[in-house]
């Protein structure tokens, strides 16, 4: 097996027909590994993305549309701390974790509670609202450039063997990764991260326990904001802001999310992994611009499949 | 989640329409001779570097045009713009319909990116009003439209003139090219552009041993840059726009592949390039439709009211704008359809004409800039020079950091 797999790694790659749709099989390993790599690196911060989405959905049982404005919110507070603070994107998000917080917990306070046991169609019809709302605000306030910032790792990259691993890409990945154990760590073991869950499983129980529940849906949807905020700041460095940036993540976030599993913020993680690799091997087989088609096809079978997820759990 | 993407359009519409009558009102208080020219351009959304751009060229043209006295042959009648905002090419026709039903204008110029003029095109055809465009895409001259000019060639002939610039600049290097690889932005810009490289490799005999689409849109550009490094490419042609353009550039010294990179103009020649990618920038070659030191005086003085160098759309919508002028001088009219009529056989080889390379004006029966040439262009410092064809050439070209003999 090892020797045949050597033995494919010494077939040239030069192959793609001059029209553009031909491709060769059998894939060579390393370009294999190095999609697939990619793809991980990539479905790390998806998965810390749409983490927020599934929490607000887990504890509070509204579906946020408005979620990808907040990485939106979370990639300008990063951007303006880098370009007025000099501060690097991947500590800004320090930053734009606290900021979209605060802003997250004021949402929920003010609009959100409202509409918690309102019929679905009212609370659709608030997070659309706040979607177009965040959307033309950051028009208006930011304009509709595209900022990007310039940090020295944005062109560097590890060479191991034949694999090539961009810095940027790695180092959101860290930071993703990061921020995931901090995540685990503070529901388990912290006094709020426990109501968070307790609130989850039965809000009624858990007031009659001694949980403020108003202070904890609060909370939980403004750490939810912020999870998706920084994962937007750290891949600033390989991406650009625009007020519309949101449009880009949403469909992919709720894809990761559907095939987590609704809900489960352990679900959202591997879904993310699992959105990853498959934009990235997809490009293997396909041409690039059918990557997110073969992402539907997997988002409709699971939904036809296995509505309940992939992966079902906490 | 579709729903609430229409919406946010409608409402977006909805703020665009309030600027419009904004603009609309303000021009109907300037005096009843102006002569109004439409522009449109994407002012908002990925393409608003380039749109802002063009506009300025236009504005700074009018504004000397109007200095210098007027349009002669109308009393020295000033030239007033009616800007439009065209982000995408599915609100193009709307605006446009909006812009000359609401402003009494004798021509348009305009929207830079290909598949908006197209779209805008079909509504300035139908009005009978002529649409002088920078934008390249083969189509837009194609379709024998009476009323479409094209101050530029056309998008085969610069993805021909990408290829053979630099394959040419390559053997008097002493390098041989024999694999190269095609990158490009898959609307009708990139498609057209592509189409000539394809051609132009095809007919030196040099094999593309990489020939990929990708979408506008792009977030991530690994995939693509793994392929380009398996295919064992020594040049790659990318087509872009800013972002992807950037993104390509920067993911290719991550995975540190040093292969020259030539690229198809839009995003490669604007300052936003050298803005995102600092010292990287220098070297990187590009097509180009005309460059600031074909035109030195026009040059200058867009440096000295925007602050950044003249970029190729704006010195070609200046152009644009000059022949407009041009026509109505020669129609004695600002009437659309004698505007038009003057346009096809307008021959206009001085003023901002001479920013062109090639230096003229002159329609075809198409409708094209017949004597215009597409250059190439390379990144010295902050600013791309002219490198190539020798004839239009500013400085000499440097090849794999050592200058061509």
């Amino acid at each position: 097996m090892g020797r045949q797999a050597g033995a494919l790694n010494r077939i040239p790659v030069a192959a793609p027909s001059p029209a553009g749709e031909g491709f060769l099989l059998p894939i060579p390993v390393d370009i294999m590994l190095q999609s697939l790599i990619d793809g991980i690196l990539l479905g790390g911060v998806y998965g810390v993305i749409a983490t927020g989405l599934s929490l607000v959905f887990g504890v509070l049982g509204v579906v946020n549309f408005a979620q990808a404005e907040f990485l939106m919110l979370g990639m300008y507070v990063a951007w303006f701390a880098w370009r007025y603070l000099g501060l690097d994107p991947l500590l800004g998000s320090v930053l734009s974790f606290v900021v979209v917080f605060v802003v997250g917990y004021l949402v929920q306070r003010l609009l959100i509670a409202r509409v918690l046991k309102a019929p679905p169609a009212a609370q659709v019809f608030l997070t659309v609202g706040l979607l177009i709302v965040l959307e033309n605000a950051a028009l208006m306030l930011f304009g509709s450039d595209f900022r990007s910032v310039s940090v020295p790792y944005q062109v560097q990259g590890f060479r191991l063997g034949d694999i090539f691993v961009g810095a940027p890409y790695l180092y959101a990945f860290a930071a993703a990764l990061f921020l995931s154990a901090a995540l685990w760590l503070f529901l388990d073991r912290s006094w709020t991260g426990r109501a968070i869950r307790a609130v989850a499983q039965d809000p009624m129980a858990a007031t009659l326990t001694g949980v403020d529940t108003r202070l904890t849906y609060g909370v939980a949807f403004g750490l939810g904001v912020a999870l998706t905020a920084f994962g937007g700041a750290v891949i600033l460095p390989y991406i650009t802001v625009s007020p519309t940036i949101g449009g880009q993540f949403v469909v992919v976030m709720f894809t990761v999310v559907v095939l987590g599993g609704l809900g489960s913020v352990a679900g959202a993680l591997a879904g993310g992994l699992v959105v990853g690799i498959v934009q990235s091997v997809s490009t293997l087989f396909f041409p690039i611009q059918l990557q997110n088609l073969c992402l539907f096809v997997i988002f409709i079978a699971v939904l036809a499949l296995r509505p309940q997820g992939l992966i079902k759990g906490a | 989640m579709f729903q609430a993407t229409v919406r946010r359009r409608l409402v977006l519409a909805g703020f665009m329409g309030l600027a419009m009558c904004g603009t609309a009102a303000v021009t109907r208080a300037l005096a009843a001779e102006d002569v109004v020219i439409g522009v449109i351009q994407p002012l908002s959304g990925p393409n608003a570097q380039f749109g802002i751009g063009s506009q300025r060229g236009a504005e700074l043209a009018a504004e000397m045009i109007n200095a210098a006295g007027g349009i002669k042959a109308l009393g020295g009648a000033k030239i007033s713009l009616v800007m439009a905002d065209v982000p995408t090419p599915a609100t193009a026709a709307a605006a446009t319909q909006r812009l000359i039903s609401q402003n009494n204008v004798s021509a348009v110029i305009g929207a830079f990116v290909s598949s908006t003029t197209l779209a805008a095109s079909e509504v300035t055809e139908r009005a009978g009003i002529p649409l002088v465009t920078f934008a390249f895409a083969d189509q837009i001259t194609e379709r024998g439209y009476k009323y479409v000019f094209q101050v530029s060639p056309k998008g085969t002939v610069f993805g021909e003139a990408q290829f053979n610039s630099a394959i040419e600049i390559a053997k008097a290097a002493g390098d041989k090219i024999e694999k190269v690889a095609i990158l490009y932005e898959d609307t009708a810009y990139g498609t057209a552009q592509a189409k000539g490289l394809r051609a132009a490799a095809t007919k030196a005999g040099v094999q593309v041993v990489l020939d990929e689409a990708y979408p506008l849109g792009i977030t991530d550009v690994s995939p693509l840059v793994n392929k380009l490094r398996a295919s064992g490419a020594q040049m790659a042609f990318p087509v872009s726009y800013l972002n992807d353009g950037l993104l390509i550039i920067r993911a290719l010294r991550q995975q540190q592949i040093d292969i020259p990179v030539v690229g198809g103009a839009a995003g490669y020649i604007i300052p936003d390039f050298k803005k995102g990618l600092g010292e990287y920038a220098e070297g990187v070659l590009s097509v180009a439709a005309a460059s600031g030191d074909l035109i030195p005086e026009l040059a200058a003085k867009y440096k000295e009211k925007y602050g950044t160098f003249i970029t190729h759309e704006a010195l070609i919508h200046a152009a644009a704008l000059d022949a407009v002028v041009q026509a109505i001088e020669k129609a004695k009219s600002k009437d659309p359809e004698k505007i038009r009529d003057a346009l096809a056989t307008l021959d206009y080889c001085a003023g901002f004409a001479r920013g062109v390379p090639g230096g003229c004006v002159k329609f075809d029966a198409n409708g094209l800039n017949a004597s215009a040439f597409p250059i190439m262009v390379q990144w010295r410092g902050d600013e791309p020079v002219t490198v190539y064809p020798p004839k239009a050439a500013k400085q000499k070209p440097v090849w794999a950091g050592k200058p061509v003999p």
